[in-house]
């Protein structure tokens, strides 16, 4: 596993082997975490790898069974919870309510009022294009601006630690780059940012640090480049359904080829060289390959190689499960 | 002021403009009692001719508004109070809970605001029993002193139930089974309150349940404080005050430390 923040001086938040299980069973198992100030963290994993949970540990909503959650060297309470800011999966906006009304009421929680307020929510609607909303009711807005309502919320009360459960999930390019900037400005300001999501070019594109987390644990943590660096130039995704024990084997023998996975589509492979590996695997097995994509080796394929599985056979499978 | 307080504040104001926003139930509250004075009122004093010594008159319109003003605050508060629902489908309610505040601090400003919409409709319909000609309210000491006890009535009777259905949201998963419940709770109490008729002249059995029924002390001070023209044959406020005060007060603070769930 490998390890990109060891003794940062002051840690914005720091989970040590913690476990929670839920109800239904499901939970995280002795999970260790540190986040450093003015980092942005991605929680990498399909739906039910427990990432929601470690949110929910970060911000206090649950404790855990086993273990320790800190921010900022101190245990929750409701004065470290004011340095907190947090953005649900699901849009949570009132309908009724406009957003200069949504921001008031949040900052008010927070111990904003007055003038600051008023200005720090206009100043955050327009950064987040959405001022020329303020005065209309949320109902009126689409799933991409309640999201950055959302996010105008979360920031109000300048949190020194960001949370946030896929927060540009579904969302228009516009709307996720809107978002993305803002959490970009706010990280550079020193907050430190904690993103779950299932989108492993983004977290490639925006996350300074990515721990992938599958079925309750941490299974590996660094940044984008260190998690990609073992992995071969391009990636294959074959449709090969009827790929045999054998044929694998005889596969794992050419040199060109690192990774060679099942996935539920067939094969999936890195290799160093596609222009050279594709027609030498046409030659032998053309007649059996009924599909090939071909790219770049990413993200999505050192969560393959990690994990042992495709992130999207993952996500597939929890949502069977579920 | 505090930082709780101001919360709280800022939780009340936020559902008193979502109910005048969302005007359905602001009409409803107050048509639902007008109706049952028009309807119920007139047919039972012309139809059915009441006799009852408590029943000034026959007059039974008159004899039903204290209790019409009972049912606005009880079923506006308990309306109210199912916007915790709405707020937990939004997610709005898991952003209200990850605020500094605990539970208790926006259970109370949710509560706050419960009582105070449950109190302005019940003296809404107050209003308009003293307007509209052919309800005679009897201010036996005065209507100062009557419209006094009926705020202090009303508002006790808003603490109790804003308390019960706070209670009943957090522990109740679903609106539907929160509503079912309420509706099997509070039509029965209602009916057995003396809002629709005396409880002196029923069965021995009924005017038990009606006497351990909480809302049989509030219509019973409201009847005294608005309608009845000599305290002869009422419970008396100081027993109604008493009984409602330390129900209310009971109720609000457990309703209060109950966390809901935010899920």
């Amino acid at each position: 596993m490998l390890k990109a923040v060891s003794d940062a001086p002051t840690l914005a938040a720091e989970i040590s082997n913690a476990s929670f299980a839920w109800p239904g069973g499901r939970g995280v198992d002795d999970v260790s975490l540190q986040i450093a100030p003015g980092q942005i963290v991605t929680l990498l994993g399909p739906n039910g790898a427990g990432k929601s949970t470690v949110l929910k540990l970060l911000s206090g909503e649950i404790n855990p069974d086993r273990g320790s959650v800190q921010i900022r060297g101190r245990p929750h309470s409701p004065d470290v919870r004011r340095g907190i800011g947090l953005v649900l999966q699901e849009p949570s906006t009132d309908d009724l309510m406009t957003l200069e009304e949504t921001l008031t009421l949040h900052g008010r929680l927070f111990g904003l009022r007055g003038a600051p307020l008023r200005e720090r929510s206009a100043a955050l609607l327009d950064a987040l294009q959405i001022g020329d909303r303020a005065a209309d009711r949320c109902e009126t807005l689409s799933g991409g601006l309640r999201r950055r309502l959302d996010l105008a919320r979360a920031l109000l009360h300048e949190p020194e630690l960001l949370l946030l459960d896929e927060p540009t999930l579904a969302l228009d390019p516009d709307s996720s780059a809107a978002i993305w900037s803002a959490l970009r400005e706010r990280a550079a300001d020193g907050a430190a940012i904690v993103v779950c999501s299932n989108d492993t070019s983004e977290a490639e594109s925006n996350a300074d640090r990515v721990v992938i987390i599958n079925r309750g644990s941490i299974q590996a943590e660094g940044r984008p480049s260190q998690l990609t660096a073992n992995l071969r130039r391009d990636a294959l995704e074959l449709e090969w359904h009827d790929a045999s024990d054998t044929d694998i084997a005889a596969l794992q023998a050419w040199n060109e080829i690192g990774s060679l996975l099942r996935s539920d589509h067939g094969l999936h492979l890195t290799v160093d060289s596609a222009v050279e590996t594709v027609p030498r695997l046409f030659q032998q097995y053309g007649a059996r390959i009924s599909g090939i994509r071909i790219r770049e080796s990413s993200l999505r394929d050192a969560w393959f190689q990690i994990v042992g599985v495709a992130i999207s056979d993952a996500i597939s499978d929890e949502e069977d499960a579920s | 002021m505090s930082g709780t307080l101001l919360a709280a504040w800022a939780l009340l104001a936020r559902d008193l403009r979502a109910v005048v926003r969302s005007r359905s139930q602001l009409y409803s509250s107050l048509l639902m009692p007008l109706m049952l004075l028009a309807v119920l009122g007139t047919g039972v004093s012309s139809g059915l001719a009441p006799t009852s010594p408590r029943i000034i008159d026959g007059d039974y319109t008159s004899y039903l508004a204290p209790g019409m003003i009972a049912m606005t605050a009880l079923f506006s508060s308990t309306f109210s109070s199912a916007g915790l629902y709405r707020d937990r489908e939004s997610g709005l309610l898991r952003a209200l809970l990850a605020s500094p505040h605990g539970p208790p601090t926006i259970m109370f400003g949710k509560a706050l605001a419960a009582i105070l919409i449950g109190t302005v409709q019940a003296l809404l319909v107050l209003v308009l029993a003293v307007v509209i000609p052919g309800i005679d309210l009897a201010w036996q000491f005065g209507w100062l002193g009557g419209a006094a006890t009926v705020v202090a009535a009303v508002l006790l009777l808003n603490l109790m139930l804003s308390g019960l259905s706070l209670l009943l949201a957090v522990r109740i998963k679903t609106m539907q089974g929160f509503h079912l419940i309420m509706n099997l709770a509070l039509f029965p109490l209602f009916f057995l309150s003396g809002a629709f008729f005396p409880l002196d002249q029923v069965p021995a059995w009924l005017e038990i349940i009606g006497y351990i029924n909480p809302l049989t002390y509030a219509v019973d001070l409201l009847h005294y404080a608005s309608y009845a023209d000599a305290p002869d044959g009422l419970i008396g406020p100081l027993i109604d005050t008493l009984v409602l005060g330390v129900l209310a007060v009971g109720m609000f603070v457990i309703g209060l430390r109950r966390a809901p769930r935010a899920v």
